[in-house]
This record gives structure tokens, C-alpha cells and sequence, in this order.
């Protein structure tokens, strides 16, 4: 897409995504065209949505229907359980024992990933299959369903289980970026707005420096989502991961101090912002355990991973 | 010239010819040697051309993008061959001559510079002019068609081996600020100017005090014309956080990447190295996209904040890493690579404080970035 292409697709997915979430954000999502888009140009495609989606706080399956896209399946892949990376299906004999997550209890067609011994595979069946069970918890808006069940191994074909992870990871990224753009917009204002001795808070060096250092917080995660795209390996998906969930916490606790009393009080919004921060840094590998399994790797190796070109 | 063309030449060229460029000694050496190779490593890359690609013709370049610049420092750098932070000085200097000087002395003194047979010094900072660069009080008067100098500047970075200085000076009244100053190309064996060199924690005399008395500057020495100095600096400062940085990238993965392989077993914590990995990669990718907007026509300004501010993150946290990975080495031990690694450890305690201060970094991205206001 060129410069106006990309304004356009902007526009029109965030109309999409105003005043709506869950199935019906999915089925408005389809209507506009969205996989269609991903075919096109993927880095528009998942950078567009992702941002704007983390920047209304809002949830839709997306996530699952991109990585279930990567893999050359239509509907929603199943997740892994909260907090891990690996595929959630297990085998056991003849049959797959499954545990994972899911933002949806009706799509048609669920994808269930199976690590076997070196190599992945994937199982489309019905969601019918399985028991799902809703999860409330710290972030109840996101929706997610915990999926559970035993299936048959049959038809299972080879998938890049890798690749929809890494995919899966740089989205996320940019959805924590629109989380943490979204708060600082909402801390910025509160700061021009709210006087205190007289004059604005924006006026004292205190609140200007933290609202900077979260600027520059988001401008590092948006750095290393580049790299992840100029680059595309696994060590720089996760390297992006990794920065925007810190860079995101960093910007949480920046913004929930500038907005002080308001911003504790549920009559302001900043509190699903905090949620959805801590929801999607855990959400297919921490920042914590992918910023220390990429040291340990560096140790491993003896050596940085290769530097992106000029 | 293509710049995938230019790597592959470059790099050739420099293999062909490692002997030749190679220092002369171990480590991080003196600043004498330091000086010495840095002139050296100019002249070679000159004569054989690779200096003047993405510089303009008229000031004796080979045209092309600056892209071509950022690549050529960055393989001279990670090949270890010059000092980072001299080598970048004439990737600040330059581009203010090619854009405010006369054209004929623009193009007779840049080739000096590029070609590594003068060094040039940038006369900004005063003892009562930090953050605040608009109250220098360097004074400058007319005197017959050209200028009379009086007063100090301070950490004016190799002022001892330069020939000459791109000096801000108040030609105004002080109440003028920004509209009062104006920027002198000065010689520095002109009589009235003494140069005393600053001892400073990393060991090296690099900065000085350069004390002016009456000293005498033709007017054709103007840099922009009277009372334009503030927009001078102005111009200069975002390519102090742009192509220099680019460069000092490739200097800290070469550095970081020293500590992983020489680290005793089990010194480095892995989290840390993880941190510090991320930390330095977004920098170099923020610092590219600087490169390529510039590539592309654009222009800089407060935006580069933010990549001064990732570089002393990044800067700080890699020497961190190092000395708290070779403890006990970097403290006692003796020897030329000891020597280095104390030195830029410390070097590093100032990557917060050059450049504008990560305060005054923080005051602009406030400002011009976000909106919220004057500063103080």
C-alpha cells in the first residue's frame, strides 16, 4: 500500500473497530475485507489493526484467525493455556489432549496445534469438540474461553507452528504500542487539563519527564517492531514481544501516576488499559521470560544474533 | 553509486588493505595515537575515494546519498580502525560548512577536513553556557569588515590538535539570546587564542578550554551571516544525534558483543544480557530509520531526542554489562585491553550528560513532541 492506500485502511479499520468488540468486531472485521488485506500487504494488514485495536482497548479473534492464516487455515487457530508458547495440543497414543485458550466459543472451525517430537501438525475440527469455560479474571473484557477436550490424530497435517508464533508475536506488539499510545493521549490531556498552584501539571518538569520517558518507551517498542519486519526471524518477533510489553508497563506506570486519583477511579478508562497491559504481556511469552531466553541463547551461542543491515 | 555496490567495494577495499590501516598499537591507546591513526585511516579512505562518496561535488565529494557515509563509518568502526566519537566529528562539521559557509571557502576547507589533514573543533559550550546555549557570552565586535573575539568556551572536544573552530559567539546584546549569536569559522593559530586541555575520568585529555583575547576573524569567516549563529546551531545539533550515532550502533554491538565472548563462564546474568541486547537493537533500528529519513530528502529536528536518548540507554547499558561481567579484571588488572575497558566504562557514566543532557532531551520531547508547554 502507498502513503494514501495506508491512511485509507487506517480510517476505514478504525471505524471498523469503534463501538464494537468480540463476534461482532470479527464478523464487521470479514465484512471489511481484513484476510483479504493480510494477503496483500501483511506489515499494513496486522500493524493497522493491532494498533488501533490496542488503542480502543477493545478484542476481537483476530490474533487467532492470523495465526491460523500463517499456517494456511481459515477460522481461529487455538492459542496456547495464558503464559505459554507451545502448541496446545499434547499426543497421547492415537488420540491429542488439548489445553489452550481461545477469544471465541463459536467459530466454525478450530485449528489445534500438536507438538510432535521435532515437528508441528495441525488438526482443523469443530468447536463442538471441546468444553470451553470463560475466563474472567484480571482482564474479563478480553473474553477469552479456556478449551479443553480430547480429539482424534487423524488428518493431521504438517504446520509451521514457529512461524504463526513469530507472526502472532510482532501483532501483539503492535497492540501493545497502541495500549501504551492510548495512555499516554489519555495522561497527556489529564496533564494540559488538571491544574494544581495554579497553572496545568503539564507545567512542572516532574509530570513532562515522565510523559517523555513514556514517549520514548513507545518509540523504543515501535524501533524493535521495525527490526522484526525488516528483519523477520524469530529472535527479533520475540526481540519486539519482548520490548513493547516492558515499554508498555513502563508507560502504565508513567501514566497511572500523571493521572493520579482520576486514573485509580473506574469512572476513568485507564484501568482496562492496565488490564489489557498485563493480559497481553503474558499472552504467548512474557516480556521477563523472552528478554532472559534471549540472553541465555546469546550465552549458548557465544555471540549476538546477526545485526540488520544498512 | 548503488549501495549494496558500495558495501561489497568497501569492504573488499578495506580487506585488501588491513595491513596498511591497521593501529599501530594494542587497546584504546593515547590520544596522541588515537589522533595520529584517525588522520591516518581519513587520508587513506580519501585518496582511494571511499571519504568523498555522499558528500556534495562543490566541496570536492562524490555526490551519491548519505547512506553511503553511514556504511563507510559503520565498517571503519567495527573493524576497530578509529575512535568512534573523533570520527564522527566531521559528520557534524561538515554538513554546517557545505550549508553556511561562502562557497569557495566551503570548498576549500571540507576536503581538508574529509581527507583527515586538518581537525576542526566545535566551540559551543561556555562555563556559564550548559543547557542553556542561547546565554553564551563569547563576544564578538565589529572591527573593520571582520570580527573581534573576546571571551572562553569549554569542552571544546580536541581543541589541542585542531586548525580550526566553528565558533558561536554573541554579537548581540546578552538580553538578545538566540537572535544575538553569530557563527565564526575561526583559524586557530590566530594570535590571542590559548588552548588548555581538561583532565577528565576516562583518562583522556580530550576536552579543553579555548580562551579567546582579542582575537582578530575576517568577516568572510561569517557562518550564515550576522546574527544567524542560533539557527547555525540549530542545524548542527540533530546531526549530532543522527549520522554520529549511526556510527556509535556499530561501536557498542562491537563492544557488547566483546563482553559475550570474553566474559568469564558464568559472569553474565542472562536476563541482563537479554535487556541490554534488546536495548542496543532498537536503538540501532530507531537510528536506521533516522539514516533513511534522511536518504529520502528529509529533514531533522526534535525527533533525533529520542535517538540521543536510546543511545545513552543503550551506551550505559552495555558498559554496565561489561564491568559488571569482567569485575574483577576491569578493576586490577593490567594491560592495554584493561586499560580500554576502563576507559569506556567511564567514558559511558557521560552518555547522559553530552550531546544535551538526557534532561534537556526529555525538556524537548516534552515541548516539541508532545505539547505540554515551555519548560522549567
Amino acid at each position: 500500500m502507498d502513503a494514501d492506500d495506508l491512511e485509507l485502511f487506517r480510517t476505514a479499520v478504525i471505524g471498523t473497530i469503534a463501538g464494537r468488540s468480540g463476534s461482532a468486531l470479527d464478523h464487521a472485521l470479514a465484512e471489511l475485507g481484513w484476510l483479504d488485506a493480510l494477503d496483500d500487504d501483511p506489515r499494513a494488514a496486522i500493524s493497522v489493526l493491532f494498533e488501533a485495536q490496542g488503542e480502543a482497548c477493545t478484542a476481537s479473534s483476530s490474533l487467532a484467525r492470523l495465526m491460523a492464516h500463517v499456517l494456511g487455515h481459515d477460522g481461529v487457530l487455538l492459542l496456547p493455556s495464558i503464559s505459554s508458547s507451545d502448541p496446545p495440543g499434547l499426543i497421547d497414543g492415537t488420540s491429542i489432549i488439548v489445553r489452550g485458550t481461545s477469544p471465541t466459543a463459536d467459530a466454525d472451525r478450530l485449528v489445534v496445534v500438536v507438538a510432535d517430537s521435532s515437528i508441528s501438525r495441525a488438526v482443523t475440527t469443530t468447536a463442538d469438540r471441546f468444553d470451553f469455560h470463560r475466563i474472567g479474571g484480571l482482564d474479563p473484557d478480553l473474553g477469552l474461553f479456556e478449551v479443553s477436550g480430547t480429539i482424534a490424530s487423524d488428518n493431521a497435517v504438517a504446520a509451521d507452528w514457529t512461524a504463526a508464533v513469530d507472526l502472532g508475536r510482532i501483532a501483539l506488539a503492535h497492540e501493545l504500542t497502541g495500549v501504551a499510545a492510548a495512555m499516554l493521549e489519555l495522561a497527556r490531556t489529564h496533564a494540559l487539563e488538571r491544574e494544581q498552584f495554579g497553572q496545568p501539571i503539564a507545567g512542572f518538569q516532574a509530570v513532562k519527564h515522565r510523559l517523555a520517558d513514556t514517549l520514548i518507551a513507545i518509540e523504543t517498542a515501535r524501533a524493535a517492531v521495525d527490526l522484526a519486519w525488516d528483519d523477520r526471524s524469530s529472535t527479533t518477533a520475540a526481540m519486539a514481544k519482548a520490548v513493547a510489553g516492558r515499554s508498555a508497563r513502563t508507560a502504565m506506570k508513567h501514566c497511572q501516576q500523571v493521572l493520579a486519583g482520576i486514573g485509580f477511579t473506574i469512572e476513568h478508562p485507564l484501568h482496562r488499559y492496565v488490564r489489557r497491559v498485563v493480559s497481553l504481556d503474558l499472552t504467548l511469552g512474557s516480556s521477563q521470560t523472552l528478554t532472559a531466553r534471549l540472553g541465555a541463547e546469546i550465552i549458548a551461542e557465544g555471540d549476538l544474533p546477526p545485526m540488520l543491515a544498512l | 553509486m548503488d549501495l549494496d555496490v558500495f558495501k561489497s567495494e568497501l569492504d573488499a577495499w578495506l580487506d585488501a588493505h588491513a595491513d596498511e590501516l591497521r593501529p599501530s598499537f594494542a587497546g584504546g591507546g593515547s590520544l596522541d595515537q588515537q589522533v595520529e591513526q584517525l588522520g591516518k585511516v581519513r587520508r587513506l579512505l580519501f585518496d582511494a575515494g571511499w571519504m568523498r562518496w555522499g558528500w556534495p561535488e562543490r566541496v570536492g565529494g562524490l555526490g551519491g546519498s548519505n547512506l553511503l557515509r553511514a556504511y563507510l563509518g559503520e565498517a571503519v568502526t567495527l573493524r576497530g580502525l578509529w575512535e568512534p566519537g573523533f570520527s564522527a566529528l566531521h559528520e557534524v562539521l561538515a554538513p554546517t560548512m557545505i550549508e553556511y559557509a561562502e562557497p569557495a571557502l566551503g570548498a576549500e576547507m571540507v576536503p581538508r577536513l574529509l581527507r583527515g589533514d586538518e581537525m576542526w573543533c566545535q566551540g559551543f559550550s561556555e562555563p556559564g553556557t550548559g543547557s542553556n546555549l542561547a546565554s553564551l557570552a563569547c563576544r564578538s565586535v565589529r572591527d573593520g569588515d571582520g570580527w573581534r573575539v573576546n571571551g572562553q568556551k569549554v569542552w571544546t572536544s580536541l581543541a589541542q590538535y585542531s586548525q580550526r573552530c566553528i565558533l558561536l559567539t554573541r554579537s548581540g546584546t546578552t538580553e538578545s539570546l538566540h537572535r544575538g549569536i553569530t557563527a565564526l569559522f575561526v583559524d586557530m593559530d590566530t594570535p590571542g587564542i590559548t588552548v588548555r586541555p581538561i583532565g577528565a575520568m576516562h583518562g583522556h585529555e580530550e576536552f579543553c578550554e579555548v580562551f579567546f583575547d582579542d582575537v582578530f576573524v575576517p568577516g568572510d569567516r561569517t557562518l550564515g551571516g550576522e546574527g544567524k549563529g542560533w539557527a547555525v546551531a540549530m542545524d548542527i545539533l540533530p546531526y549530532e544525534r543522527s549520522t554520529a550515532l549511526w556510527h556509535r550502533a556499530a561501536y557498542l554491538h562491537d563492544r557488547l558483543r566483546r563482553v559475550v565472548r570474553t566474559a568469564p563462564p558464568g559472569s553474565l546474568d542472562p536476563s541482563k544480557l537479554g535487556e541490554v541486547t534488546q536495548l542496543l537493537f532498537s536503538f540501532r533500528s530507531r537510528s536506521r530509520s533516522t539514516q533513511y529519513r534522511l536518504h529520502h530528502g528529509g529533514t531533522l529536528g526534535a525527533e533525533t531526542s529520542i535517538d540521543k536518548s536510546l543511545l545513552a540507554q543503550a551506551e550505559q547499558a552495555v558498559f554496565d554489562l561489561a564491568e559488571s561481567a569482567l569485575g574483577l579484571s576491569l578493576l586490577v588488572d593490567d594491560g592495554p585491553l584493561q586499560d580500554q575497558w576502563r576507559s569506556e566504562f567511564m567514558y559511558s557514566r557521560a552518555a547522559t550528560i553530552y550531546g544535551g543532557s538526557s534532561e534537556i532531551q526529555r525538556n524537548i520531547i516534552a515541548r516539541r513532541l508532545l505539547g505540554l508547554g515551555n519548560d522549567r
